[in-house]
């Protein structure tokens, strides 16, 4: 970067090679719709973290940490009407600080580390998602900090971060009503075509349009929605919020298995 | 055993793990596990005009990063210091190895050249971030493979065969050993996070092949004794062995793809 003196320098700009490759990428192949790709969850990896999850989709790997609940900065805020069940009154709720990263080499061309705009808004989807399903009135003025890092880019990135982010929280021990679960879906381009559920990167880059939908599995109420493109009618948006949601109830047994058996092992390893 | 210095589980230099090839997207890869300091390194190789004071010689632009998400000391935004500290360090046992001959990375003087991406992410931070790092980067360099490039003569643009891929001249290992140092007389070997803490200096030792110095890392703190010194070169040289070991073995069980 030009002006960035806190990097090492490298040149002024560069290619990728892909540019001047010779062979075109295939196209991505036909598929069931519905299909979900086989995830791998794993929970408290992380030794420095409160709380920490590893979720791989696919191509798509995504780590996720938790920490907090620390004080929360800025001043005092006046009191105002409490919340039943004892929760602190709504100006003093906890808050949720939602990082994005994506790494430098996660996607087909090299971005550089700040990641600008993309990073901020997918950043803000997840504190959109998350806020929902955990119980800030329970940490009045302290602030949860939520770091997802994208190793590897192989679509529907954002719905793998939600639910890492989801299963870290859980983690942590922070106290939420439910988990959240998140599931991508993209359309092709074409006179009339179906909506994919969890597209993989190739089908992501083809897509005409591209949502994420994030579930609480059990409230099964709808914790975050992020789409755009150009979809075709509204009946088709439905009809893709609908597959969004089955698939995230499809998720749901995985992650549960995954908290228990991160549970256990932290149960085998504390009364040392 | 050093004098009082003492070494983290049993003989061993720390437990150190490395896991290969990890991300596909990346023209190379490699996670490694120090304890329970994680650093991944990727690599992504670009072209780039050389540069014009050395236009034979390519690019290798190392950066570290430490995100919030491995420990909570540090905060999201542009790289603080220690991030810009190891940077810094990796840059230079780059440079003074010589692990790579940036002649190597040159595809046409004047023209075109390679450029190395390494971005060293640390997943986990619990002390001795510089060792970690610098196994990362040697493993993820080894794993590296570039597509043949040939400039056709009518055009004069690259053609890039990506179905011909070739692995990087590594010329030498340089591998790094890291002591904390207390008081002019304790030394430990690979500490966590806590000892770092703690610690009154620290120092890094890089090693090659021959038992030559690479790369001496000691930013202020307490001093030490030339004897001192020369045992914390003759251990980095036995920690040298085992890794190069560890490597040699790996990269055996991997069948190139």
């Amino acid at each position: 970067m030009p002006g960035d003196h806190r990097r090492i320098r490298g040149p002024e700009e560069s290619q990728p090679p892909q540019l001047y490759a010779a062979d075109e990428e295939e196209a991505p192949a036909a598929r069931d719709p519905t299909r979900l790709r086989p995830v791998y969850a794993r929970a408290g990896l992380l030794s420095q973290a409160k709380g920490s999850a590893y979720l791989e989709a696919g191509g798509t790997k995504v780590l996720c940490a938790v920490s907090g609940p620390r004080q929360a900065e800025g001043g005092e805020r006046g009191g105002g009407p409490a919340g039943a069940g004892g929760e602190a009154p709504a100006a003093l709720r906890g808050r949720l600080l939602c990082d994005f990263r994506r790494a430098p080499f996660a996607g087909r061309r090299r971005r550089a580390p700040p990641g600008g705009g993309e990073e901020r808004e997918l950043a803000l989807a997840l504190q959109e998602a998350l806020e929902p399903a955990v119980r800030l009135g329970r940490y009045p003025r302290a602030q949860l900090e939520v770091s997802a890092l994208l190793l590897e880019d192989g679509g529907s990135a954002l719905a793998a971060a939600l639910t890492a982010a989801a299963l870290a929280l859980a983690d942590a021990g922070v106290e939420m009503y439910d988990l959240v679960v998140g599931c991508g879906l993209s359309r092709a381009p074409g006179p009339a075509p179906t909506w994919l559920l969890d597209p993989t990167r190739l089908e992501e880059e083809r897509a005409a349009a591209g949502l994420t939908v994030a579930l609480m599995p059990v409230l099964n109420q709808v914790a975050g929605l992020l789409g755009s493109g150009e979809g075709g009618p509204t009946e088709s948006w439905a009809e893709a919020v609908r597959l969004g949601l089955e698939g995230c109830q499809r998720l749901y047994p995985v992650l549960q298995q995954c908290l228990v058996r991160a549970a256990r092992r932290r149960d085998a390893a504390a009364p040392l | 055993r050093e004098d009082g210095g003492r070494v983290q589980n049993c003989g061993t230099f720390g437990v150190l793990q490395e896991i290969f090839g990890s991300i596909s997207t990346a023209d190379g890869s490699a996670l490694v596990k120090l304890g329970n300091t994680t650093v991944i390194c990727g690599i992504k190789a670009e072209f780039a005009a050389p540069p014009t004071d050395a236009p034979d010689k390519g690019y290798v632009v190392p950066n570290v990063d430490l995100p919030p998400l491995c420990s909570s000391r540090f905060r999201s935004g542009p790289p603080g210091e220690e991030a810009q500290v190891a940077s810094q360090f990796i840059a230079d046992v780059i440079e003074n190895s010589q692990i790579i001959q940036k002649e190597d990375l040159c595809i046409s003087p004047g023209k075109l050249a390679w450029v190395l991406y390494c971005d060293l992410i640390c997943l986990d931070y619990d002390g001795n971030i510089l060792d970690a790092c610098t196994f990362a980067l040697l493993a993820a360099l080894k794993n590296v493979q570039l597509p043949e490039v040939t400039i056709s003569e009518e055009t004069a643009l690259a053609e890039v065969n990506l179905k011909k891929k070739s692995f990087l001249n590594i010329r030498t290992h340089p591998v790094a050993t890291s002591f904390a140092v207390f008081d002019d007389t304790l030394l430990i070997v690979d500490p966590t996070g806590e000892e770092e803490h703690l610690a009154t200096g620290t120092l890094t030792v890089v090693m090659d092949e021959e038992g030559k110095l690479c790369c001496l890392h000691k930013p202020g703190g307490s001093g030490l004794t030339g004897a001192k010194l020369q045992d914390c070169m003759s251990r980095a040289v036995t920690r040298h062995k085992e890794v190069k070991k560890l490597m040699d073995e790996v990269v055996k069980s991997m069948k190139p793809k």
